[in-house]
């Protein structure tokens, strides 16, 4: 083990795949970025690696971890090129997965589209069984039709089945039946029931759920086990681990078996990053900011934790449109997502005022500056004209951008049929395109308790440091934070995420009728099981558990998430766990209803091991005089001034710890740039990270 | 800053103040105690100017509340003179006819202030699970129905006025819940009202007016450039809804003018108001006028005052699109959701890429089962349930929806967990879209079972009915076919779909939601949507030959090409001669 010094995260995104390594022994961290292979994505990772091995001999035999994210199973599921799936559920509800629960999203739009649901309905098939919502059976099933049913569906040339049962939740013996002829008929196919997916009440978020884990997992677990034997041939030795997309990291086995919870495993590592300087550095409430060519993904981490919520959407049709996408309950870390990044695009929107995004150019054709094919005028073009990005300073030199060409876009298609001056329109869409990602932030803040004139906000991606600033003015946040690496930096996360799983169990039951010993039973399950899916990945036998309860008011529509000890739950009293619920609930909603019945819905476990730290290198750089950091001054416009005004351009390599220096800054790296205005002062930490106060009128 | 904004700087500060709203709406989502609030979002939020123009409202704004509010506020806000307003003053009201057309929807209503002066009103509409009353739709008046609150001040200069919260309290049957939400509705103001001051400080402004007549003009302006590409005259619709047994259809006539970039829509002509729930308040009838007009011209520009201001409504009193007091109003979306289609097929001739054939979803359908356990424990359980939306020009029609209001429906598995009853199918319903060149959404099916064994209820079981389209089935568009009628049976006879059934054990209800009407002749769809339609199972083979004139083999479940032109042929001979020879 002592030679094992070496940590990997491996990231796959739509256009680049990141690299960073990590030393556990110096806290050096290296960096390195591919071009993406969507064919097959392995080729990238062992690019990578072998393009790594070029400044890092070696390194592959002392590599302790691997840990992957990726965006393969998200894209499968947008470009619809996931298995094809069939279904078995029971008679009568063949259709709750194209039902669904029936909002319409957008309600002044009838010609709004809704998603196709991943399985046509003449792959839907019904067998006739039924279970009482209490688990009792109603109708047991019978072996011979449901052998018939399963040898249909194979008829079709289905490649994987999911398997959803009214009731299922509370009583899995058919679909377990159902699993077990399947494995006979077809050793081959891929099954995946949804009492082991989502064992949880409401038939269509369950049905959804596990049909998504069916479509994906064929192709996530050929990519998996490819991707496994591919770093053993190049002499990998150590452990492969999967980003959740509750943050926490599993094994190859589990993330198989589970695709559809390593859907957002890519956005998420972000957040942990940013959980882990939340704890480091113990900021109480931190914003998370990831803005990158077309999306900006922001995130509230309050005491060093992020919130997990229980649904989420994937593949909206229309983009960023709640209600518009496919629902998914697995636990997801409570990310936001707009639309908007360097690539929007600006235009004059019907009403005869300015529009940018939430339509983004991506990386083809790209802003008009990038001289690919770009026509539209975007953010990133503003950025340019307005002196915060240095044509030929972009992505460290490799790209040389073209100001006229940006300038003439602007120009054209938006200050003049604006009938605006120029520097307006150009400013307006940097100032725009900040306004709509602070209206999303202040949402998102709001709905989770926090305040926005509190939070720290830490700027990732290669536009987050271009607006970080402006957007802190709109909130009115007295501090910012640019972490090394800004560009790839949020791949530390997946050096910090805590090896952990969750699972739940539904379980209607009112508090005064419930018997505590059958949940200190469900309870004792769920952590078994959890210890089972943590021992693939670690022989650590301190495995922790956290129990936590839903529960709500009878006959609420919404449940209420009370953590509980560990002790036995049949010697708990039930005054103490009403006590903890009216606890928690008036923390929440300001007030609770002592005298209004409660009931349970699900029995939760949070099973995991001890967080891996990671210990930051020191700069060992000294030095007293910035001069050497400086490369000039640039004309950049000051929204304070409304005019163009000299910014001093500092080179971010040449910084040292404990350097100060005050706005109007401009501070360049390879993969960003830091704006800072008149009233940001900048202070260099220990490990290279700037912290910039903000002087709030 | 004040005067003119220009469109950059106007397009940040309008941003703000819709975001100002959309904070005080999750502020709801926090604080709201009922689920009807949390989880099927029946609330507004919406702030106006001082004047009481609408400036902004909440993102997922339900039709019916929004535009009835908008309308509502500024009626309320120009009753009292302007300087009897004082802060810390909260209004509460639910009068159907001042603002969303029944009791169940409380209002309040909060004037700001910003450097001593008045600026601006925020106001929000939540439906309560329960206002007291009787609950039915064949109460004969208003009160019949529950509490009603007029226009009364529930903080007085920052004082609770305790006896308007006690006599609230005392009135209905869930105290806990109601007043609860109240509280809600007044922290929702409040957030909304230190949002806006806020925004003006940041933004050195004394006042929203300036910004308001910007804000409301230029989406004026929009609306009437889209309304203007529509030719001048005089466009007319009826619509029939079907009443109880033995009542006549209550008929609305709608003349639609289109004059320049105004709309103006006359419903004289009406029936009388009914003597029963059914009634609909000006208000309520305005809001589905205005949704239909609001999405054909402008679905994705913000709501505002300006949207509304090329609309004139004028609703003759005392009939069922504009009752009076004290005529009973709970069932008011029987008969209100209609006003939406019926606008649609007014233009339909004019506007043909803009609206959609008639809805399954129209109206809303609404189940409210209760009863006793074995054990003598009361039940009770409400469901809203979607048709089959309409086809249009260029799509088929969604499949079970709530059109035009909104809402969610209850899972199966929620519903059996509370309450005695089983639900044997949820489906879509086979051949139930009207059959088009673009086919009608398909309606649904759902059986429920009151079981007769040791886990069944006492008997009787009872069930309230609000829904319609037994008789009438949803019509289709340019030559589209309707889609199949709502049906209610019970034990496989059909029932009485309006007011109350008695149930007992063993018995199974079936109710069919309607599908949507078809749009365009049927003969000239795709031969290979046809086939898709079968493969999944949404159209029968006897259909698709019947219907489309389409022949699919019954094995491979393709179409045959040229027994389908024979038949396609023959089967228009026989529609030309029919019309030659009816």
């Amino acid at each position: 083990m002592a030679d094992k010094v070496y940590r990997l995260g491996c990231d796959i995104g739509g256009t680049f795949t990141d690299f960073v390594l990590l030393n556990d022994q110096t806290g050096e961290i290296k960096t390195y970025k591919c071009l993406t292979t969507p064919r097959d994505p392995s080729d990238a990772v062992e690019d990578g690696i072998r393009g790594m091995e070029k400044y890092t001999p070696d390194f592959v035999e002392k590599l302790d971890e691997v840990i992957h994210g990726t965006t393969l199973v998200i894209n499968s599921i947008i470009e619809r090129k996931g298995a094809k799936t069939g279904l078995i559920t029971t008679k009568g509800f063949r259709d709750v997965l194209e039902i669904g629960r029936g909002i319409r999203y957008a309600p002044y739009d009838v010609f709004a589209e809704f998603p196709k649901p991943l399985i046509p309905r003449h792959l839907r098939f019904e067998v006739d069984e039924r279970i009482r919502s209490d688990g009792s059976v109603l109708k047991p099933l019978d072996p011979r039709e449901a052998k018939q049913v399963v040898r249909a569906i194979l008829k079709l040339g289905v490649e994987s089945i999911a398997v959803c049962l009214i009731n299922s939740f509370e009583n899995p013996a058919n679909e377990l039946m159902l699993k077990e002829i399947i494995e006979k008929e077809a050793p081959e196919i891929s099954v995946s029931i949804s009492f082991r997916v989502l064992p949880q009440i409401k038939e269509y978020e369950r049905t959804s759920t596990t049909v998504t884990n069916a479509y994906v997992k064929p192709l996530t677990g050929r990519y998996l086990s490819k991707l496994a034997k591919r770093l053993e041939a190049i002499g990998f030795k150590g452990k492969l681990f999967i980003m959740l997309s509750s943050g926490g990291v599993t094994s190859v086995e589990t993330a198989s078996e589970f695709p559809v919870r390593i859907i957002e495993s890519g956005p998420t590592a972000a957040v942990i990053a940013g959980q882990f300087y939340g704890r480091l550095f113990n900021i109480p409430e931190m914003f998370c900011f990831d803005m990158g060519g077309t999306t900006a993904k922001s995130c509230l981490i309050q005491k060093g934790e992020a919130g997990v919520v229980p649904t989420f959407e994937v593949g909206r049709v229309q983009r960023f449109m709640k209600g518009s996408g496919l629902t998914i309950q697995v636990p997801v870390v409570d990310l936001m997502e707009i639309g908007a990044g360097g690539g929007s695009i600006a235009r004059v929107s019907r009403l005869g005022t300015l529009q940018v995004g939430p339509e983004s150019s991506g990386a083809d054709p790209g802003p008009i500056c990038y001289g690919i094919r770009g026509m539209d005028p975007c953010v990133t073009d503003a950025d340019l004209l307005l002196g915060y990005l240095d044509e030929n300073y972009f992505l460290g030199g490799k790209m040389k951008l073209d100001k006229e060409a940006a300038r003439l876009g602007v120009e054209e298609k938006v200050a003049r049929p604006l009938g605006v001056k120029f520097i307006q329109a150009v400013w307006g869409i940097h100032d725009l395109i900040n306004e709509t990602m602070a209206a999303a932030a202040k949402t998102h803040i709001a709905e989770k308790g926090g305040n926005p004139s509190l939070v720290t906000i830490v700027a990732f991606g290669g536009a987050g440091p271009v607006h970080a600033y402006g957007l802190a003015k709109k909130l009115g946040a007295p501090r910012l934070l640019v972490p090394p690496n800004a560009g790839v930096g949020s791949a530390l996360g997946f050096f910090t995420a805590p090896r952990a799983f969750d699972l739940l169990r539904s379980h209607k039951v009112a508090l005064t009728a419930s018997d505590f010993n059958e949940i200190e039973g469900i309870l004792k399950e769920l952590e078994e099981e959890a210890a089972k899916i943590l021992k693939k990945q670690a022989s650590e036998k301190d495995i922790q558990f956290e129990r936590s309860l839903d529960m709500r008011f009878v006959g609420q529509g919404s449940e209420t998430n009370v953590p509980i000890s560990g002790r036995d739950f049949a010697k708990m009293g039930r005054e103490e766990v009403r006590r903890r619920f009216d606890e928690v609930y008036e923390k929440l909603y300001g007030r609770t209803y002592p005298d209004s019945e409660v009931e349970f819905i699900n029995f939760k476990v949070r099973a995991s091991l001890p967080e891996r730290l990671i210990q930051f290198q020191h700069i060992n750089k000294t030095g007293d005089s910035l001069i050497k950091a400086i490369k000039g001054k640039r004309k950049a416009y000051s929204p304070k001034a409304k005019d163009f005004i000299f910014y001093t351009v500092y080179d971010r390599y040449q910084l040292f710890p404990k350097a100060t220096f005050k706005g109007p800054a401009i501070i360049e790296e390879k993969e960003s740039t830091v704006i800072v205005g008149e009233d940001g002062s900048i202070s260099v930490d220990d490990f290279g990270f700037l912290w910039i106060n903000l002087k709030n009128e | 800053m004040g005067g003119t904004f220009d469109p950059i700087t106007l397009e940040i500060l309008w941003r703000r103040l819709i975001s100002v709203v959309d904070e005080a709406d999750s502020a709801v989502a926090r604080t709201a105690f009922s689920s009807l609030l949390r989880d099927a979002h029946d609330y507004t939020c919406m702030f106006t100017d001082q004047k009481g123009r609408e400036l902004a409202q909440g993102s997922f704004a339900t039709p019916g509340q929004s535009g009835a509010m908008a309308l509502g506020i500024k009626n309320l806000v120009t009753k009292l003179p302007l300087e009897t307003y004082e802060p810390g003053d909260i209004f509460i009201t639910n009068d159907p006819w001042a603002l969303a057309g029944h009791l169940n929807d409380v209002c309040v209503m909060s004037p700001v202030f910003y450097n001593g002066k008045l600026v601006a009103f925020t106001a929000c509409v939540f439906h309560h699970s329960d206002i007291g009353g009787r609950v039915s739709s064949d109460n004969h008046d208003v009160f019949e129905e529950g509490l009603f609150i007029p226009l009364v001040k529930l903080y007085d200069g920052g004082i609770l006025n305790q006896s308007v919260m006690d006599m609230i309290r005392w009135n209905v049957r869930t105290p806990d819940e109601v007043i609860g939400d109240i509280r809600s509705q007044i922290a929702a103001n409040h957030v909304c009202a230190e949002k806006i001051c806020q925004m003006l400080r940041e933004n050195g402004l004394d006042h929203l007016d300036d910004l308001a007549d910007q804000i409301i003009s230029r989406t004026e302006k929009s609306m009437r450039e889209e309304i203007e590409k529509i030719p001048d005259g005089i466009y007319q619709a009826e619509g029939m809804i079907e009443q109880m047994k033995g009542q006549q259809d209550v008929v609305i006539k709608t003349t639609v003018e289109v004059k320049g970039s105004d709309i103006i829509v006359n419903l004289n002509g009406s029936s009388p108001q009914v003597n029963w729930g059914g009634n609909v308040v000006y208000n309520f009838t305005y809001a589905y006028v205005f949704m239909a007009i609001k999405s054909m011209f402008g679905p994705d520009i913000p709501n505002n005052d300006g949207c509304a201001s090329p609309i004139t409504l004028k609703a003759p009193e005392g009939t069922v699109v504009n009752c009076k007091f004290p005529a009973a109003v709970a069932a008011r979306l029987v008969i209100g959701h209609f006003l939406t289609e019926i606008i649609y097929r007014a233009l339909s001739g004019v506007a043909s890429n803009k609206v959609i054939a008639a809805s399954g979803g129209t109206p809303a359908q609404m189940n409210v089962f209760y009863g006793k356990r074995r054990n003598g424990k009361p039940w009770h359980s409400v469901i809203i349930r979607g048709g089959g939306m309409g086809a249009s020009a260029s799509s088929d029609g969604h499949y079970v929806y709530i059109f035009p209001a909104n809402g969610a429906n209850t899972p199966v598995e929620i519903i059996e967990s509370d309450t005695p009853l089983i639900i044997e199918k949820r489906e879509l319903l086979v051949d139930s879209g009207g059959p088009g060149r673009m086919k009608g959404g398909l309606g649904q099916r759902e059986v429920f079972r009151i079981p007769d064994d040791q886990y069944g209820p006492q008997s009787p079981v009872n069930l309230g009915i609000q829904a319609g389209r037994h008789i009438h089935a949803p019509e289709g568009l340019f030559g589209g076919n309707p889609g199949a009628r709502a049906q209610f049976l019970v034990n496989g006879v059909p029932g009485n779909p309006f007011g109350l059934t008695q149930l007992k054990p063993g018995d199974v209800v079936t109710i069919d939601a309607a599908g949507g009407g078809g749009c365009g002749n049927p003969m000239e769809r795709e031969p290979e949507r046809v086939e898709r339609d079968v493969l999944e199972g949404y159209v029968s083979l006897e259909k698709a030959r019947d219907d489309y004139g389409v022949a699919i083999h019954p094995e491979t479940l393709k179409v045959e090409e040229e027994l389908t032109r024979k038949l396609r042929e023959s089967l228009k001979k026989g529609n030309d001669r029919k019309r030659i020879d009816p």
